[in-house]
């Protein structure tokens, strides 16, 4: 068969035809519609079944493409020029200076990609010495507050723009020069050397300008008692790393007084008890129980208004022992069992090394304390009035006149700076500030007095700020700015330098317009203010050096102050004092909310008191003699009325240890435009608490008396973290006295460790010798003063969020690190522990409750106590609790399903559940609950979700964090300090971590001392946790 | 021929005949539902309601919602889960341990009994199910293998050996309640006239001919069954015990818990079937089934494991004194003389105090008094667990963190909640199947041909 069968498509090949073979030589057979396509034809549908698959096909594809795609896109924007400084992910540290009160601590900021997140005290400080109170901790939340103001505002209005601010206010203040009306700046103290430059200058453009400064809580009576006694009005710098023997009326020196987180150092020094250097003795008579005198050895309740006779009373017996005269006194001047006369043969024997010290207002009273000082020789040893304390020197009288001035319009303008009168003076200044012609305030929020202002130039924070500071003559602090002012805002001292004309000339700054964070920092006119000054001082090298370091101390000036006081002139006051007839009233400072100018910031109100452990409301503390007297329970509220004011339902707390006649109240709550946390009116937000400084009257004085008390109708319960307070006399503190430890260091430890029967061998990671590492923590009971810095600290560190007070009244709150506090009641027999025996003493009482009076206190911190043998991990269904080989009980959030078993099986109810979500939830509106609160959240630490367990990680992330140092820029481990945030934070180094293997560290040390014992050892849960004996010095007197 | 004793009471009263039983135990099932079926019905719908609307409001919003705090970390949820499991003890101990000691008055109350525990371990299984912070994940404590990496679960933690234990108590009462229907199912398969109810009841009764063979296969795993669950008797509230006994906790951490439970757990099963039984006989015609002479069985019983338990709190009191442990020591003064001292006595009274009352006959006999009496021993029952549970964990070991606890509405709802799904259960049970084993009780008439 021939192969030429011949196949065809068409008729068209078959016929070959031409026009067909022509088209075959072509690419596209057919004509393309190319015509049609582009004329206006082609935009219609009249594709045909091949487009329509071809698009079917593509769309369908693409379709499946983009929903492939899961997740929102969120973009993270790089940074277009990196800052040299900033390596993402690793934090850099600024030194500066504590804005959180007017002491004036040296801080260390830390901040992470652009953002502070952590204050802690910075170690070259004088006043720090490395810790930093809850106060100072929570001030940079305020950085990131929501009721800052983002823009000036005039008469209430939000104006974007700093020119007409600047022009309306400039122009208002030349008409008032010109017409020679008087201007007040009311300040706080101010120390800083160029701010007082800025008021100078503005001063110098504004002759009719008076700077007056005020401190919400005075100090007018030591301030004018020395002013009369040494013809010097300020401070002096207290030495109390000095003094073996500590007497304190009434002055909570360790809390609120002064310089807190500086006595506290260094009033620790002493209190460890030492072989060598002794242990120092500390007498505190007052009449409500602070935390200072928790802290005592002798704590004797002394009613407040007879503190000048007490006082008095101690000079005698020290005037008696060296032959000097001595001031008549009123009968009954001496304390119950004359504890006055022992505190003065404590004092005679430590003469030249011992301190005296009153927190009272009275300038009387700081009258005789000086005399006594100076009897004691105490100056230039305990006392230096030379190189004194520029933190507090707010005149008092200064103030009075301003507020009448400007009601009966003699001054026409006031600026307010750090002040907020309306508050913390009483509310009469609103209408007098109506009056002024002009009124400005450069508070960073709307607050009571900004409110009513016509102007407020809001001051960048101080974590935003160039400053200085000298809180002690001759020490300077700089501040240093660690992010670009969140807000339109502007330093205060820049707005008064630019309305006195009087800024310095801008360096032309290539970049300053890059917004790049360094050269828009040194480019602010402030900036150079201070620069200029201080390198003309000292030379630019050592202005960089001292900013690097935060400060520099110049050296001290030498010679004693002159005393020319005389106590002789007091007499006629004295005899003439009568203690009130009626119920005394002290006015104190919270330890977290302190004077109140951090109005809305929820980690102080979340921080339970020291003592009575109550969080988010001030109370009027009563002693037990007046609660039975009225008949008030837990959930009783009073009304109280003195000088004038009325409150009605106030919430009552029983503190024991409150002097009988005696109640007490906090300053710094009732904001009435403090925000959403602190209460607004405006916003519609009720206050916190009753605002306590309308009782003052003019002499600031703290002490109201004849206040008049009766129980309220209604019932408010508080929150309270701590609702147990007797330990039922347990084993769980050991205590002892110094006395039995000279002779014994195991005094009060002696009980035997337990004996364990055990058929396991102990794991390989705890024996010694082992090469990893073995993480402990060792707390000195001795040193831990009580103060819950430690507890903001580590709030801050590990993201803990503030749950409310509601929550908190469940008992619910999230804290890691708590201060169980637990009062043992003293008879003159015995001292009580237990709840029943108090109750048959209280049974048998005739209504003095003399016992209530006498409690005696112990702190003691409580976190998670990673026990070798842990008791929550072994119950844990799905492992979520674990243990590491490194002595770590370690917390899954991840696998957590939320059985809580753990939490239950925990002897020390360290374990904190998620009972919701706490972070983007409008139920727990706090910093979690917006972007600008979020920026402090340390991004080291998970946020954790709803329904997981927490608890104490010993700062995981920190010791993750030397590790990878050491493995990345080489060393050794055992040369790397690793902080926890507690123990970071600690004033008086209370708290100490770090690795059991290495036998020469400080932890493997302490863990060996005599006085280490772990509480609930007899469970042989082997916690890693280990305390030191509680000495108290109170055979001594 | 069945011998008829001259002292003992018979099991079956009435003279009633094989065809008697099956008419009266069909009955309802084949007939419209009763209006007292209809009024309990929907009561016991709304209570489901209350717990369906509990329930989301703590899943939607948190744990949060329920009173629980920082100390007492386990409140109603958890008292709720034992009391539930308790009750659910008394249907495997009628069918199983009855059986093998050949208790033939067990068969006219076993198939509710029966019920009764697969419809309490279904109230119970929702506390440990809801009390879990994220309960979206719980399957995480299943030891399933997973891609999450080498997570396993704990195998040393109790509430792993009770997520076995109600499991496995849970399926094995199901299978015995199951098998133990299949003639009865067959029996009304015969009789319903609807294809739907046809279609159902025949592809439950699988096949059921009723021929020889089966029977005795029928038997012989009754048997098998019955020897499975007697163990579980005693294991799942052992276990259930070993939650508190193997944890540190005053007051939780003791031996004599398992013995201790497995009374508790009789004590109010068998509290929970009274209160049921004299209900049902009443309501349901069926007093010649359920006799006063089952009723008085059932008050002995609880009479001995009210004393038994009661035996148990003393000697808890006993070695709580005896240890010189001064946490334990406070933990039961602090039960009886603390500030939850009422939910202690109320526990004591119901629990070893009431029942003396049935040393009497006529407490044995009188059923109303009978279902009085019940429900006191489970108020007693609830309490215990409460007392257990709340005042071990409020007062431990650090004063610093004793608190009160007080149930929220939700933890209220929720517990009101399970009775709606006990008795939801226990209705449709009581319409669609029949409540009393026929082809058993059958076996003991005493006219039986």
């Amino acid at each position: 068969m021939s192969n030429n069968i011949k196949y065809w498509k068409g008729e068209e090949e078959l016929n070959r035809d031409p026009q067909f073979l022509a088209d075959q030589k072509r690419e596209f057979g057919e004509a393309l519609p190319l015509e049609q396509a582009l004329s206006d034809e082609g935009f219609e549908l009249n594709s045909n079944r091949r487009d329509f698959l071809k698009y079917f096909g593509f769309s369908v594809t693409a379709v499946a493409l983009a929903s492939c795609s899961k997740t929102k896109v969120r973009y993270a924007v790089p940074y277009l020029v990196k800052p040299e400084e900033i390596t993402p992910g690793v934090a850099s540290y600024y030194r500066s200076t504590c804005g959180g009160c007017n002491a004036g601590c040296g801080v260390e900021v830390k901040v992470r990609e652009g953002r502070p997140i952590k204050l802690d005290g910075s170690r070259d400080s004088v006043i720090s010495k490395g810790g930093l109170c809850a106060t100072g901790q929570a001030s940079i939340l305020s950085l990131y507050d929501t009721e800052r103001l983002a823009n000036p505002l005039i008469k209430n209005e939000e104006v974007t723009d700093w020119t007409s601010l600047d022009g309306e206010i400039k122009s208002k203040l030349a008409v008032l020069k010109a017409t020679g009306k008087k201007i007040v700046l009311l300040s706080d103290t101010i120390n800083s050397p160029s701010t007082l430059r800025a008021i100078a200058a503005f001063k110098e453009t504004y002759t009719n300008v008076e700077h007056v400064s005020y401190d919400a809580v005075s100090y007018q009576g030591i301030l004018q008692a020395n002013a009369t006694d040494f013809n010097k009005r300020s401070l002096p710098h207290y030495h109390f790393e000095n003094a073996k023997a500590i007497v304190s009326f009434g002055a909570d020196f360790l809390g609120t007084w002064i310089s807190p987180v500086e006595f506290q150092a260094d009033y620790a020094k002493n209190r460890r008890p030492s072989a060598e250097g002794g242990m120092s003795v500390h007498i505190q008579f007052e009449s409500t129980l602070s935390m200072t005198g928790t802290n005592a050895d002798h704590r004797f309740p002394m009613q407040a208004s007879k503190e000048l006779a007490n006082v008095a009373t101690l000079y005698n017996y020290l005037a008696k022992a060296k032959g000097l005269a001595q001031i008549p006194v009123p009968a009954n001047s001496e304390l119950a069992g004359n504890a006055i006369e022992k505190a003065s043969k404590l004092l005679l024997k430590n003469a030249g090394k011992s301190l005296v010290i009153s927190g009272s207002n009275n300038t009387e009273i700081q009258q005789l304390v000086n005399a006594i000082n100076m009897l004691l020789e105490n100056y230039n040893s305990t006392i230096d009035l030379t190189n004194q304390s520029n933190q507090f020197s707010g005149n008092d009288t200064a103030v009075q006149a301003a507020f009448e001035g400007l009601n009966k319009g003699s001054i026409s303008g006031v600026i307010f700076y750090g002040s907020n009168p309306v508050f913390n003076q009483n509310k009469e200044w609103a209408a007098a500030i109506a009056k002024a012609k002009l009124s400005i305030s450069f508070a960073a929020t709307k607050d009571e007095t900004a409110a009513v202002c016509q102007y407020v130039a809001p001051d960048n924070h101080f974590l935003e700020s160039w400053s200085d500071a000298e809180p002690l003559k001759g020490l300077i602090h700089f501040t240093q700015p660690t992010i670009t002012p969140v807000f339109n805002t502007r330093q205060a001292q820049e707005s008064l330098l630019n309305w006195a004309g009087a800024l310095p000339a801008n360096e032309i700054d290539a970049l300053k317009n890059k917004a790049i964070l360094s050269q828009k920092i040194e480019s602010s006119s402030f900036y150079l203010f201070v620069k200029n000054y201080w390198e003309g001082l000292i030379g630019a090298e050592d202005f960089q050096k001292a900013l690097e370091m935060g400060g520099f101390e110049l050296p001290k000036t030498e010679g004693i102050a002159v005393y020319t006081g005389n106590v002789s002139a007091l007499a006629a006051s004295i005899t003439k004092a009568q203690a009130s007839t009626g119920y005394d009233l002290v006015l104190y400072q919270s330890i977290g909310v302190k004077d109140g100018s951090q109005g809305n910031n929820p980690w102080l109100y979340e921080l339970p008191d020291p003592v009575s452990k109550v969080c988010w409301d001030n109370y009027v503390a009563v002693p037990k003699s007046i609660a039975v007297k009225l008949g008030l329970d837990e959930e009783s509220t009073v009304n109280i009325e003195a000088n004038g004011v009325k409150y009605e339902n106030v919430p009552a707390f029983v503190q024991p240890g409150q002097a009988n006649n005696t109640i007490s109240l906090a300053v710094g709550y009732g904001h009435t435009h403090a925000g959403k946390v602190g209460g607004s009116l405006e916003k519609g937000f009720a206050p916190i608490g009753v605002n306590a400084y309308p009782f003052m009257n003019t002499t600031r004085d703290v002490l109201i008396g004849d206040v008049k008390i009766t129980k309220g109708s209604e019932k408010y319960i508080l929150a309270q973290t701590q609702t147990h307070h007797s330990i039922e006399g347990r084993d769980l503190v050991r205590e002892s006295t110094f006395t039995s430890w000279k002779k014994n260091p195991n005094a009060g430890n002696e009980k035997s460790a337990p004996h364990i029967y055990t058929i396991w061998e102990k794991a390989e990671y705890r024996k010694d010798g082992s090469p990893n590492h073995l993480w402990g923590m060792a707390i000195d009971l001795n040193a831990c003063t009580g103060c819950g810095s430690c507890i903001v600290s580590c709030s801050i560190e590990n993201n803990v969020p503030v749950v409310g007070r509601d929550e908190i009244r469940l008992r619910r709150e999230m804290h890691w690190i708590r201060i169980d506090r637990y009062y043992s009641f003293v008879t003159d027999k015995e001292k009580m522990t237990r709840e029943d025996d108090i109750a048959d003493v209280d049974a048998y009482d005739k209504g003095d409750f003399k016992h209530w009076e006498n409690v005696s206190v112990i702190h003691q911190p409580m976190m998670c106590q990673h026990c070798a043998q842990a008791p929550c991990e072994t119950v844990c269904p799905v492992l979520a609790t674990s243990h590491s080989s490194e002595g770590l009980n370690m917390m899954t959030y991840n696998r957590c399903i939320g059985t809580k078993y753990c939490g239950n099986n925990c002897p020390y109810k360290v374990r904190r559940f998620n009972w919701f979500r706490f972070n983007d939830n409008d139920k727990f509106d706090f910093h979690f609950n917006n972007p600008l609160g979020k920026m402090v959240i340390n991004p080291d630490v998970t946020v954790r979700t709803r329904g997981v367990m927490e608890k104490c990680s010993f700062c995981v992330q920190r010791i993750q964090e030397a590790k990878l140092t050491v493995k990345r820029k080489g060393g050794n481990m055992k040369e790397v300090k690793i902080e926890t945030a507690c123990q970071r934070a600690c004033p008086s180094n209370a708290i100490v971590f770090g690795d059991l293997h290495n036998a020469d560290s400080e932890i493997s040390k302490l863990h060996r001392n005599e006085r280490a014992f772990s509480v609930l050892d007899e469970l042989n849960i082997q916690p890693s946790v280990k305390y030191m004996t509680k000495i108290r010095n109170t055979e001594t007197i | 021929m069945i011998h008829d004793s001259l002292i003992r009471e018979r099991l079956v009263t009435g003279d009633k005949t094989a065809a008697d039983v099956t008419r009266d135990i069909s009955r309802p099932i084949l007939n419209q539902p009763s209006s007292a079926w209809k009024i309990g019905f929907t009561l016991s719908l709304i209570f489901l309601g209350i717990f369906g609307v509990s329930l989301f409001w703590t899943v939607w919003t948190g744990i949060g919602v329920w009173n629980i705090n920082k100390s007492v970390m386990w409140g109603w949820d958890i008292t709720n889960f034992v009391f539930w499991v308790g009750i659910g003890h008394a249907g495997t101990l009628i069918s199983a341990v009855l059986l093998l000691f050949r208790q033939k008055w067990r068969m006219s109350i076993n198939r509710s009994a029966e019920a009764m525990t697969i419809f309490a371990v279904v109230c119970a299984a929702m506390f440990p199910v809801f009390h879990m912070g994220r309960v979206w994940v719980g399957y995480w404590a299943l030891p399933l293998p997973n891609s999450f990496g080498s997570l396993w679960v704990n195998f040393n933690s109790p509430l792993l050996w009770d997520v076995f234990a109600i499991s496995t108590y849970f399926s094995v009462s199901l299978l015995f309640w199951y098998i133990g229907m299949i003639p009865d199912i067959a029996t009304i398969r015969d009789k319903v006239k609807t294809k739907t109810a046809k279609f159902w009841y025949n592809f439950f009764s699988m096949g059921w001919t009723g021929s020889t063979r089966s029977w005795a296969r029928y038997e012989l795993v009754s048997l098998i069954l019955a020897g499975i669950s007697t163990p579980l008797v005693l294991s799942v509230h052992t276990i259930v015990s070993a939650d508190f006994a193997t944890s540190v906790i005053p007051g939780w951490h003791t031996t004599i818990f398992p013995p201790y439970f497995v009374a508790g757990a009789i004590f109010s099963g068998f509290g929970m079937v009274a209160t049921l039984l004299v209900v049902a006989r009443k309501v349901m015609n069926y007093e010649n089934y359920i006799t006063i002479g089952h009723l008085e069985a059932m008050t002995k019983i609880i009479m001995v494991t009210g004393t038994l338990v009661g035996i148990a709190y003393l000697t808890e009191f006993f070695i709580a004194w005896y240890s010189i442990n001064e946490y334990e020591q406070y933990a039961f003064i602090n039960r009886a003389t603390g500030p939850y001292w009422w939910a202690y006595w109320s526990m004591m009274s119901c629990n070893l105090l009431a029942p003396q009352v049935f040393w009497f006959k006529w407490a044995r006999t009188t059923p109303w008094f009978i279902f009085t009496m019940s429900i006191v021993v489970n108020v007693g029952m609830w309490f215990e667990r409460f007392v257990i549970i709340v005042t071990s964990l409020h007062r431990d070991y650090l004063p610093s963190s004793w608190v009160m606890y007080s149930g929220s509405l939700t933890e209220v709802g929720l517990f009101l909640g399970t009775f709606g799904i006990f008795f939801t259960c226990f209705f449709l049970f009581a319409k669609f199947l029949p409540v009393i084993n026929m082809s058993e009780v059958k076996t003991i008439l005493r006219n039986r041909e």
